[in-house]
């Protein structure tokens, strides 16, 4: 069994996340992928975590995760001689994924307008901060630029998380490229549809992914209080129906999701059936939240008498969704996670086992493909000029 | 002119909540057709807020008018045996079927991808769950905050030296519809080119975990959790997220590197940060932080966010206004890029949304028909997909196994 895009050739020029994802989805799917990097690498060969102290470019673990089952070519394209090479691949390809800023299409001549007189069947997925179009195309972005001009940073810390006062817990990113791998997973989203449109008349398109929207398209919720009420602030509120909560507990901090009813009466079971849990005023989510100065203190003391871990099993034997706060060692130690055979691992330099997170999706006919190593730089240069381009071999890329 | 993508594809859908609805959404927006099966007894995302304008109403819900466009809605008790039967008549002519039943509810009702393949062979299947079909946690319920805390994503979000914290949006949820979303347009790509069916299985944990590489890579090699660092860089500074003047504004600046800073600090008009060898170079920022991020803070908290980040764009430092969620309905770059469409709902008016993260040879989905209101097609998807005639259906009705929107009002009644 082989993956839904088994029959597709993907041109990748990227570069650190957003365009190496988009890619490397499509690798997962079946596309034979392309990497086209420039002779010093991509950039996130240079970040880490790396096995050992000597940052190995082969060896990056933000590199291996976003370039795994590729081949890699190593091009010049400041030189004309790598872009002629780089139009000769392109003319053999289905799908160019290029994440360069828009000052860099135009430079390098790489705008759908000529690579489609190149190869009118080519897909041209172009990921930008901004988009190809509009009056801030050209301004420069990165991770934190997407999830502050796309919503996600205002939102955070959100429900049941709100901050204690809007001005000290200011808008916050996670610490990983949120954004960037989101503009990575709409942008192979995005291919897939064009390919399903070439499937109608043979034509090619270009596919233009804006890493803002790809954060805002996700937004909806937030979105919808202003569509529908009032903007959303950061300032704490109890709204809506409790509780659900985040609470200090014994060990850490503790979840508690029991807003709809059925759940309610499970957390009042769960904390041993207290006399108050059956109090009128506590009888919807309404009447909770509009309580909850009364009601958190109550759950507030139970919680700080419990272990995170302790809560959550109480609370899953009354179907009440709970969880503690984990660390990523207690995630991917988690006996649920080594059942599924969820997480990935390569032996490292060093004695060291890299070990990175494995598919969100299982498809029975068409099963994503089981990962390749990813390409040291130009590891595939003879192998590609000669036997795809029919260059003779030994000659300069 | 091509037809929509997805046109002549019918989806019948069992979502909930959010990370379903969202596949189904943009499914829909792609044209293809849904059907969307509700729940009689409505726990569902109809009754939470926020309303328009704060009235609660079983067709006011903006996070399910907005998750619900171009959906058609059918109410049927798939809890009694007449209502199960209706439904899988309706997945025996759908192309695609998906759910995310609480872990062994499809199977008990008899919805499970091998009783839909017994009837569709050829059927697309969805399953989605928090942890996925199986393991010892597939039965575990996963509202997003679980989600974040159980992955480990909340402990790469935090306020350096605080605790871990959850993100806001529910991205959980829609990262899990993405997910699935890309994996379920393979499957349609694969049945499409050679008329095979499968089943499609997505767990949320797993799509949210696939957001945090360096943190898992960095425990597989290192043992070394994350640190809660706000919104700093390891080595670049100053890379955060300021105050700005105004009612809850701020503004999102990173400096990459020496020249964006000394860019910085001519748009600042202070020389004298340039001159200052506590910030001379990226190291230095970053070893001083402490000492920088108070004197950024000082200098935009006097400053317009838009106009500030304009300012800033132009001389060559990466810069945006935090954007709220009204923000991203009036954003003058993003309405230029056709990214919000106005829908007019019979009971709530008019609404703008955002729609897709991407635009096809310059076109976004541009054809949209508004939510459904409770029960609005369940007369015309029994009547012209099953061939049902009135009286069957008025019997349906009656039994209250099929709510029809001429009697939601009354039997939604509280």
């Amino acid at each position: 069994m082989t993956g839904a895009l088994s029959d597709i050739r993907v041109i990748e020029v990227g570069d650190h996340v957003s365009g190496p994802y988009a890619a490397r989805l499509l690798a997962d799917a079946g596309a034979d992928v392309i990497k086209v990097e420039p002779p010093s690498g991509d950039s996130a060969r240079h970040v880490g975590p790396f096995p050992g102290p000597d940052g190995d470019p082969d060896w990056s673990g933000l590199f291996a995760y976003l370039n795994w089952s590729k081949r890699g070519a190593a091009l010049d394209l400041d030189d004309p001689a790598g872009r002629a090479t780089l139009d000769e691949f392109l003319a053999v390809a289905d799908v160019l994924v290029i994440n360069l800023p828009l000052a860099d299409l135009e430079r390098l001549g790489l705008r759908y307008d000529r690579l489609r007189r190149l190869n009118p069947t080519l897909i041209v997925t172009a990921i930008t901060p901004f988009g190809l179009t509009g009056p801030k195309s050209d301004y420069a972005g990165d991770d934190l630029i997407a999830v502050a001009s796309g919503g996600l940073a205002y939102a955070s810390p959100g429900v049941p998380d709100m901050p204690a006062d809007a001005y000290a817990e200011p808008p916050i990113r996670a610490d990983t490229p949120m954004g960037d791998l989101l503009a990575g997973i709409q942008a192979a989203t995005a291919t897939i549809v064009a390919l399903e449109m070439r499937a109608f008349d043979g034509a090619g398109a270009e596919v233009d992914v804006s890493a803002q929207e790809s954060v805002a398209a996700i937004m909806t919720w937030e979105v919808a209080h202003a569509s529908y009420h009032e903007s959303k602030t950061r300032d704490p509120v109890v709204a809506g129906a409790q509780p659900n909560t985040y609470l200090p507990c014994q060990d850490g901090y503790v979840v508690l999701a029991a807003f709809l009813d059925h759940h309610w009466r499970g957390l009042v079971k769960a904390m041993g059936s207290p006399d108050w849990g059956d109090l009128e005023v506590f009888d919807t989510g309404a009447e909770r939240a509009l309580n909850w100065d009364v009601l958190g203190p109550l759950i507030g003391e139970w919680a700080m008498q419990h272990s995170g871990e302790e809560i959550a099993r109480l609370c899953h034997e009354n179907h009440v969704p709970s969880f503690p706060a984990y660390g990523i060692g207690d995630m991917m130690r988690h006996e649920h996670v080594r059942e599924r055979g969820y997480l990935r691992s390569w032996p490292a330099p060093d004695g060291k086992d890299l070990k990175l997170p494995g598919f969100p999706a299982c498809l029975s006919k068409t099963p994503l493909r089981e990962p390749a190593p990813w390409p040291a730089i130009g590891e595939h240069n003879a192998d590609l000029l000669h036997g795809l381009l029919g260059k003779p071999p030994g000659g300069a890329p | 002119m091509r037809p929509p993508p997805l046109q002549g594809l019918r989806v019948l859908d069992f979502g909930q909540m959010i990370a379903v609805p969202y596949v189904t959404q943009v499914l829909g927006w792609l044209g293809a057709e849904i059907i969307l099966v509700e729940n009689p007894h409505l726990q569902s995302v109809r009754i939470l807020p926020p309303y328009a304008e704060g009235v609660r109403g079983i067709n006011r819900s903006g996070g399910f008018n907005m998750m619900s466009t171009n959906k058609r809605s059918l109410v049927l008790d798939i809890g009694v045996p007449e209502g199960l039967a209706v439904a899988k008549r309706l997945a025996a002519i759908s192309d695609v079927v998906v759910e995310n039943f609480t872990t062994g509810v499809a199977d008990k009702l008899g919805l499970a991808y091998e009783d839909i393949r017994a009837v569709r062979p050829d059927v697309v299947y969805l399953s989605v769950a928090a942890f996925g079909r199986s393991g010892p946690l597939k039965n575990f319920a996963g509202f997003h905050s679980v989600v974040n805390l159980f992955t480990g994503v909340a402990a790469t979000t935090g306020y350096p030296g605080g605790h871990p914290r959850i993100l806001g949006g529910f991205p959980p949820d829609f990262i899990g519809g993405c997910a699935s979303l890309l994996a379920v347009l393979q499957a349609v790509r694969h049945r499409a080119r050679t008329g095979e069916g499968q089943s499609v299985e997505t767990s949320m944990t797993e799509a949210f975990t696939t957001f945090i590489p360096q943190a898992v890579a960095d425990y597989s090699l290192h043992g070394v959790e994350p640190k809660a660092v706000g919104n700093r860089h390891p080595t670049q500074a100053p890379h955060g997220i300021y105050v700005c003047r105004g009612d809850q504004r701020w503004i999102a600046i990173s400096v990459h590197n020496d020249e964006a800073w000394a860019a910085l600090c001519d748009v600042a008009g202070r020389p004298g940060w340039r001159d200052d060898s506590r910030f001379a170079t990226a190291a230095d920022r970053c070893a001083n932080v402490e000492a920088l991020e108070p004197l950024i803070e000082e200098w935009t908290r006097n400053e317009d966010a838009p106009a500030l980040a304009e300012r800033l764009q132009r001389a060559g430092v990466r810069a945006s206004e935090v954007l709220d969620s009204a923000g991203t309905l009036t954003d003058e770059h993003l309405l230029d890029r056709g990214f919000v469409a106005t829908v007019d709902h019979p009971e709530v008016g008019s609404r703008p949304m955002g729609i897709t993260a991407w635009r096809i040879d310059g076109e976004r989905p541009s054809a949209f028909t508004p939510a459904p209101l409770l029960g609005e097609h369940s007369r015309a998807i029994l009547g012209d997909l099953l061939r049902m005639d009135t009286g069957e259906i008025d019997d349906l009705v009656r039994r209250g196994i099929v709510i029809a929107h001429e009697d939601a009002a009354e039997a939604v009644k509280d």
